[in-house]
């Protein structure tokens, strides 16, 4: 065993808030050995970033180190000041974050900013750190680094950001390099070719990475050892293999179940508890149309151009029956959500008709679409519960907003009780209904999205990406409330998502997109199982997958 | 970007075209007649209907109107009735004092405000931070002609560092033209440099929140470089909006000022003027404003685009 890079010993951060001090991280201890890829995985607020942050001295004014040690090539990190920690940012230890493109200075040519890294800590002239620059372009992989290395961040594709980011990160040959989510938000193609390139860069120059992630997935593909951490703490260490196959801590257990496959079907990711009576309501046979009963939702032809831009979408057609599950994946940029906005009917189509229930609806402009009495029918849960909820409105305001505008109730005791028939039917506890949403946490903020779009008994629910900005066990649980919702209300789900292991669980057909066409469609096991055209097996084969023992399906 | 200043001179024009006819109406805006209030108590009735003559003020409005503009795009803007002088040279005579002193305060300002506002959201919420809003407060309460007179007594009439008054032409020398605009300049510049300041400050606030800030850190940047290469820049097209704001602010305060300190520009010009309801001059001047605070607008926008890639016209 090789001497130890860094060293984390009983590490405690506290942050200052308006309620006193909150301890993110509460005694951590950790290695890493020159030249190891390590795993640190957690749900949102488990203090894996924060562990990162100490570590590079990159905590907020309101964080400080309350406690322990971390060592870094025998050196107390915490106790580094002026120069010295200069030193060591960005030359001995650098840092790559979750979102590449706000990382970035979107008002300098990246070039420079690679520059000024190397300015920082080699004493060089400008010229030679712009060949530097441009070494490192090409180093990352960017096509035609001569032309790119003058171009801004917004310029530039988010994965290609996030190269750039790399290559900030390794210009100066540092020992470690600690990743912050580095894939979150990028398609799984991409995020597959930019930690390809970071492994094989890691290894080349045999640099210790240690990769933040609340992937587990992601973290077994790449690292030979996962440190998981809840609340502050690790709780378990070990390999993947082992950690998947035989999990020794009850949360790594719910994390590894929680976390979708290729096989697992949605009763598997969510607890016993958690459960409730969905294995029941799984169980009873589907309501199945009678034959020629027409589509709820027939789209034809349906095409939309920006400006005088190439088409987003050209020549869409779908249908889809009441209470079916239809899903639209695809990379960023295929046009799944311009094409679920125009169904939704949030923007118009530049071609094409949507029918809905034996209306046509597509000639109806987006922006009187809100006085048709359709508009009830046709409800959508956003991407990002954070921002997709207005923060001045409580839960209550927001899921009674539609009842009001929609279906003309007015304030009182039928409207409470609708309210409140709609929070139990999404799972939302009834004392939180007063709440605003910066006092609701992420998943609580998803059912008050869910019950919003449900308070007017929709038939189609279009969802766009709803669990992309979750935690792998609240994606579990809402995944769960949305198939109950299809199966007991037959409310139809048009789901647009990325994440393919989620859309075979949920949906019974599925619509795969590319550069807003059709490229391949069907149903989804068979879809995914036996792909028939390369963009899809691409696709199926970028997702990271979990090898999963049968010790583990016993154990649960 | 050059086809972008053009389309954006064009369309200044309507602006402009709107400014004017509003300019021309002050005249009828003004309760009663015209002629009767350019002539004064004391004018007797044949004065009156010569001013009316003189004037064309018996024509049509819109023959007057169209006259009138067709003799200012001809670069005549009319005789002053008070000193039979044309306006154009009375602008003229006057432009150069204001001018001076606008360019000093705009300068003082940029100097003062932005280092205290970026230094103020670096340290913010320490003592430095709240001493300087704490001045920022002190210079937005306190009006001009208040801060010019204390100024004056106490540097020019106790410590007799500085001049009283007055106004020295470029042309007789640098030092003695800068000696007299230091003072008005500081009078003038205080609401400016606590509004520059404090919009500096929430500014950075905001940006040193910022993602790329932390990579910056990450990269073992220095705090100068930090601040002033990566943050400042990303902070300036709000501070130069309120700097190109604030420039009407500065063409009011002038008016102040250069009674406060005795300058013969163009704000006491504009004070005669009206006093002695000279209108020809008073229409003049506020064309002249209207036009330089139009041609501001244009320069910042044009700043914009420099200062930030994302904004392409």
């Amino acid at each position: 065993m090789s001497e130890k890079l860094l060293s984390i010993d009983d590490l405690h951060v506290a942050f200052s808030t308006r309620r006193g001090m909150v301890e993110a991280v509460r005694g951590v201890t950790l290695s890493v050995e020159a030249g190891e890829m390590l795993g640190l995985v957690g749900e949102s607020g488990s203090g894996k970033s924060v562990t990162g942050f100490a570590t590079t001295r990159l905590l907020d004014a309101a964080g400080r180190v309350t406690g322990g040690k971390i060592l870094f090539r025998g050196q107390d990190v915490t106790k580094l000041r002026g120069d010295d920690l200069r030193h060591l940012q960005g030359a001995a230890m650098s840092m790559i974050f979750q979102n590449p493109r706000a990382a970035l200075n979107p008002i300098r040519a990246i070039g420079l900013q690679i520059a000024d890294a190397i300015l920082t800590h080699k004493r060089i002239s400008k010229e030679a750190a712009r060949a530097e620059a441009l070494d490192l372009l090409r180093a990352v992989q960017i096509r035609d680094p001569e032309t790119r290395v003058n171009a801004y961040p917004h310029e530039l594709s988010g994965g290609m950001c996030q190269r750039v980011m790399i290559a900030i990160a390794i210009s100066c040959n540092p020992a470690l390099l600690i990743a912050d989510e580095p894939t979150t938000g990028l398609d799984v193609t991409t995020q597959k070719v930019v930690m390809d390139l970071l492994a094989d860069i890691a290894a080349a120059r045999g640099m210790a990475t240690v990769l933040i992630t609340h992937d587990l997935g992601l973290a077994a593909r790449y690292c030979r050892r996962i440190a998981v951490m809840e609340r502050g703490r690790i709780v378990e260490e070990a390999s993947p293999r082992t950690l998947f196959s035989a999990p020794q801590h009850a949360y790594t257990k719910r994390l590894v179940a929680a976390s979708p496959t290729a096989t697992s079907r949605i009763g598997d990711l969510v607890t016993e508890e958690e459960r409730e009576n969905y294995a029941a309501v799984i169980s009873r046979p589907r309501h199945e149309p009678a034959y020629g009963t027409p589509p709820l939702l027939e789209v034809r032809k349906l095409a939309k151009r920006f400006d005088q831009g190439a088409a987003a979408v050209a020549d869409f057609s779908m249908t889809m029956a009441g209470g079916e599950g239809v899903g639209l994946v695809g990379e960023s940029g295929s046009g799944k959500s311009t094409t679920s906005r125009m169904i939704c009917r949030l923007i118009d189509p530049s071609e094409g008709d949507i029918v809905f229930d034996g209306q046509s609806i597509g000639h109806v402009a987006a922006r009187d679409f809100h006085r048709s009495p359709l508009r009830k029918d046709i409800q959508m849960v956003f991407q990002d519960p954070n921002e997709s909820l207005n923060p001045r409105f409580t839960a209550f305001d927001c899921i009674a907003h539609p009842l009001m505008r929609l279906d003309g109730m007015r304030a009182g005791d039928a409207l409470r009780q609708r309210v409140e028939e709609c929070a139990e039917r999404v799972g939302l506890p009834l004392d939180l209904l007063p709440r605003f949403p910066h006092q609701l946490s992420g998943g609580q903020k998803a059912r008050v999205g869910i019950a919003r779009a449900i308070a007017c008994r929709p038939r189609l629910l279009v969802l766009d990406e709803p669990t992309a900005a979750l935690d792998v066990s609240v994606q579990a649980v809402v995944l769960q409330l949305l198939d109950r919702l299809r199966r007991e209300n037959d409310i139809a789900l048009l789901f647009v998502s990325h994440d393919l292991n989620v859309v075979r669980m949920l949906c019974d057909r599925t619509i795969v997109l590319r550069n807003g066409g059709i490229v391949e469609q069907g149903e989804s096991r068979a879809l995914f199982d036996n792909p028939k055209t390369d963009y899809t097996r691409k696709l199926v084969e970028a997702i990271p997958h979990i090898e999963t023992g049968p010790a583990l399906a016993a154990g649960l | 970007m050059l086809s972008y200043i053009l389309r954006r001179i064009v369309a200044t024009l309507p602006v402009m075209a709107i400014v004017a006819l509003f300019v021309f109406s002050l005249l009828y805006i003004a309760p009663g007649d015209p002629a009767v209030v350019i002539a004064g108590d004391q004018a007797s009735p044949e004065d009156v209907e010569r001013i009316r003559q003189s004037l064309g003020l018996d024509r049509p409005f819109l023959i007057q109107f169209g006259s009138w503009v067709w003799r200012i795009l001809h670069g005549d803007l009319g005789t002053s009735i008070f000193t039979n002088l044309p306006v154009s040279t009375m602008i003229g005579q006057r432009v150069g004092p204001t001018l001076s002193l606008m360019i000093i305060t705009l300068l003082l300002t940029i100097v003062i405000a932005v280092p205290l506002g970026v230094v103020a959201a670096w340290k913010a919420g320490s003592f430095v931070d709240r001493a300087i809003m704490a001045f920022a407060v002190f210079g937005f309460s306190l009006p001009v002609f208040v801060v010019g007179y204390v100024l004056a007594y106490v540097f020019a009439l106790e410590l007799e560092w500085l001049p009283v008054q007055g106004y020295t032409p470029l042309t007789q020398g640098f030092w003695p033209w800068l000696e007299n605009l230091i003072l008005p300049a500081i009078a003038l510049g205080c609401v400016y440099i606590a509004l520059i300041a404090r919009i500096t400050r929430a500014t950075m606030l905001e940006v040193l929140q910022q993602d790329y800030i932390r990579t910056a850190r990450a990269k073992g940047l220095g705090q100068g470089g930090i601040l002033f290469v990566h943050a400042l820049k990303n902070a300036a097209v709000p501070i130069v909006t309120v700097i190109g704001i604030g420039i009407a602010l500065l063409i009011g305060g002038a008016v102040v000022t250069e009674s406060v300190f005795a300058i013969p520009g163009l704000g006491r010009l504009t004070i005669d003027a009206i006093l002695r309801r000279d209108y020809p001059v008073i229409q003049g001047i506020v064309l002249l404003f209207s036009f330089v605070y139009v041609l501001v607008n244009l320069m910042i926008d044009v700043i914009y685009t420099l200062v930030d890639p994302r904004i392409r016209y």
